[in-house]
């Protein structure tokens, strides 16, 4: 058999990768947290959603309210703190009002900063005194016999919400961040088998066994590498299923999923499975390149930290910029995956940029082989000084 | 046959934290080890012993020189010439979460020995190497000596014509020693061709045909043991390497 001893080592470093019980904890422990980040976020924005904007209502005035204003302020549910400008800035300074307004003739000054509580407050105030000037406007054109709802109402504005499906922040956010989530614990569960199948072998001495025997250094590095992408794409696709049911879960458990589809489609999970073993070959051959190039294990381990930070950003940034999918990111590394990952979540699925970025990492991945390979026929892989 | 021609290797060293020199571990090493002989290397620690085996079994790639086996060489035959040796040394590690059984198994594949006497070959080492109350333990709850002889075991797994043995028995208890040594003397009697470094000297004297002795990378005298004891006028190797070394103690 041509390939033999490749899939002999492949069959040896899968054994020893899941009778290792911290390799088996990395490909089983790290999808788990995909549900506690779905449903913490959903949570979280529940919450928000769903605050109580009405008690950021302790406002204080530094003049007198007129009788229209203490009535409204009354309907408003506003509590009146009445002071000195210099009373309600110490109030102000000390949380006992949320915010504090001065008058300057006919202009009236809301004083805050821009944290949650003064800007809850704000917009309260604001509205409260758009309906006291439309009703000072009002009573000005009335006094003059003018029809006020003729003059203040001359044009008429609606707003209309196109329906769209799945254009919902809070779902396509949540999205988002579960599939950078998942590539990011992709990245995480390569780091450790890579660096026990590179620089652990070499600490370990069975590197000078396995270099005795007769195996090409490509069978020995081929058969390293596809068992690391074997595990990390389990943990991949352990995390996609994850994060499917979470989001199945969460639409029954929160408001904000209420008229919202969670579901993914057929296409787009089979893309999502597609862009999720293209990212664990990926990784897998960055991850044995580098660990292969450290001389103990804990090198391999700090020189592998920072791809988890480079995994996760370039998908951050896309995402915040709503950086959209196109030719030239389908070959960039990391970017691609991510990209790719908001465009299926956003409902586009292009066949080319999918093309482009599978060809791109076929050959990222030759190239990291290669160098490898080469490093695996020289001594130094043994004898790193 | 082992042909050895002019073999040295160098390496680059530290002198000082910011000076690097290099120097030759070995340096100008020929010899030859006909097929049925067993060649003792000996020579104290640092003396080049390891290096010239791990440039025979194909870890180390010599500097100048060249090795051939039965003509064939690395450059051209790496993986023939694998197939033919067995390498052990007494750093050699094992897979820890594997046991003897799975790695004779895995040897078996890796050699090609025909899976229908996969089996049997590994029920005959096993008991020849007295494997048989340890053979399904994992290596992690090996004993030194039991990890030894399962390395052994591996080596014995293709029935190599080479034995490249680095002081195979350092560390080792009496019966695990006394096995291998039994165990060259059979293979011996068989034709295969073993080189056999060691730096006990009286465990060479017994079982070598000739010994090589290298002292600071470079070889100081060849000969059968008795040879090199007439030549240097002592009773014993150990004497032997005094004498020529001008040295009174074994150790660099």
């Amino acid at each position: 058999m041509k390939n033999s001893n490749l899939i002999i080592i492949l069959k040896k470093e899968l054994k020893e990768l899941f009778r290792d019980k911290k390799s088996l904890a990395m490909i089983i422990i790290i999808p788990l947290m995909i549900p506690l980040i779905v449903i913490g976020m959903s949570a979280l924005f529940e919450a928000q959603m769903n605050k109580d904007v009405s008690k950021y209502n302790r406002i204080g005035f530094s003049y007198e309210l007129s009788e229209e204003e203490s009535n409204l302020a009354l309907n408003m549910n506003i509590e009146v703190i009445n002071g000195t400008e210099e009373e309600l800035e110490q109030k102000y300074n000390n949380k006992e009002i949320d915010l504090y307004v001065t008058k300057d003739n006919t202009t009236y000054i809301l004083n805050y900063d821009e944290s949650e509580n003064s800007s809850y407050a704000s917009k309260l105030v604001e509205s409260f005194y758009n309906t006291y000037k439309t009703y000072l406007q009002q009573s000005y054109l009335q006094e003059h016999e003018i029809d006020g709802n003729e003059v203040l109402n001359i044009i008429t504005i609606n707003t209309k919400i196109i329906e769209k499906e799945n254009n919902n922040f809070f779902a396509n956010y949540i999205k988002n961040y579960a599939f950078l989530f998942i590539m990011m614990a992709i990245t995480v569960s390569a780091t450790y088998p890579a660096t026990d199948a590179t620089a652990g072998e070499r600490e370990r001495g069975t590197l000078e066994t396995l270099l005795t025997f007769p195996i090409k250094s490509r069978d020995i590095i081929v058969g390293k590498f596809l068992s690391v992408s074997f595990s990390s794409a389990i943990t991949g696709l352990l995390s996609l299923a994850l994060a499917i049911t979470s989001l199945i879960i969460v639409k029954n458990m929160f408001t904000i999923y209420e008229g919202i589809n969670t579901l993914f489609s057929l296409v787009s999970i089979i893309f999502a499975i597609v862009v999720i073993i293209a990212y664990s070959l990926f990784i897998s051959g960055l991850c044995i390149a580098i660990a292969s190039k450290s001389k103990t294990f804990k090198e391999a381990q700090s020189a592998l930290t920072p791809l988890n930070f480079i995994s996760f950003f370039p998908g951050m940034i896309a995402f915040m910029m709503n950086i959209q999918g196109s030719l030239l990111i389908s070959i960039m590394p990391f970017l691609n995956f991510t990209v790719i990952f908001t465009d299926i979540n956003s409902g586009i699925f292009k066949i080319s940029h999918v093309l482009l970025m599978i060809l791109s990492t076929i050959i990222y991945i030759s190239l990291v082989l290669t160098y490898i390979i080469r490093q695996y026929k020289s001594e130094k892989v043994l004898f790193m000084k | 046959m082992i042909e050895v021609q002019n073999l040295s290797k160098k390496f680059i060293r530290n002198k000082t934290k910011k000076e690097k020199e290099e120097f030759y571990a070995d340096k100008d090493i020929s010899f030859t080890a006909q097929n049925g002989e067993i060649i003792g290397i000996l020579g104290p620690n640092g003396a080049g012993k390891t290096t010239l085996l791990r440039m025979l079994a194909g870890i180390l790639e010599p500097t100048t020189g060249s090795i051939s086996f039965d003509e064939l060489t690395y450059e051209h035959d790496e993986i023939a010439i694998k197939k033919s040796i067995a390498y052990l040394s007494g750093n050699t590690k094992l897979y820890d979460t594997f046991s003897a059984h799975e790695i004779l198994k895995m040897c078996c594949n890796i050699y090609q020995v025909p899976k229908d006497i996969q089996d049997k070959r590994i029920k005959e080492i096993v008991e020849l190497l007295k494997m048989s109350t340890f053979e399904h333990n994992k290596i992690a709850n090996l004993s030194t000596g039991q990890t030894q002889r399962v390395n052994l075991a591996r080596c014995l797994i293709h029935n190599p014509q080479y034995y490249i043995l680095d002081e195979a028995t350092t560390g080792l208890d009496i019966i695990s020693s006394q096995i291998i040594l039994n165990f060259i003397k059979e293979e011996k009697t068989a034709s295969k061709t073993i080189l056999y470094s060691t730096h006990y000297m009286e465990e060479a004297e017994n079982i070598c045909d000739r010994v090589i002795m290298i002292n600071k990378g470079k070889i100081i005298s060849t000969g059968t043991p008795e040879e090199i004891k007439v030549r240097t006028k002592t009773t014993n190797l150990r004497d032997a390497f005094f004498a020529l070394t001008g040295s009174d103690t074994y150790e660099e």
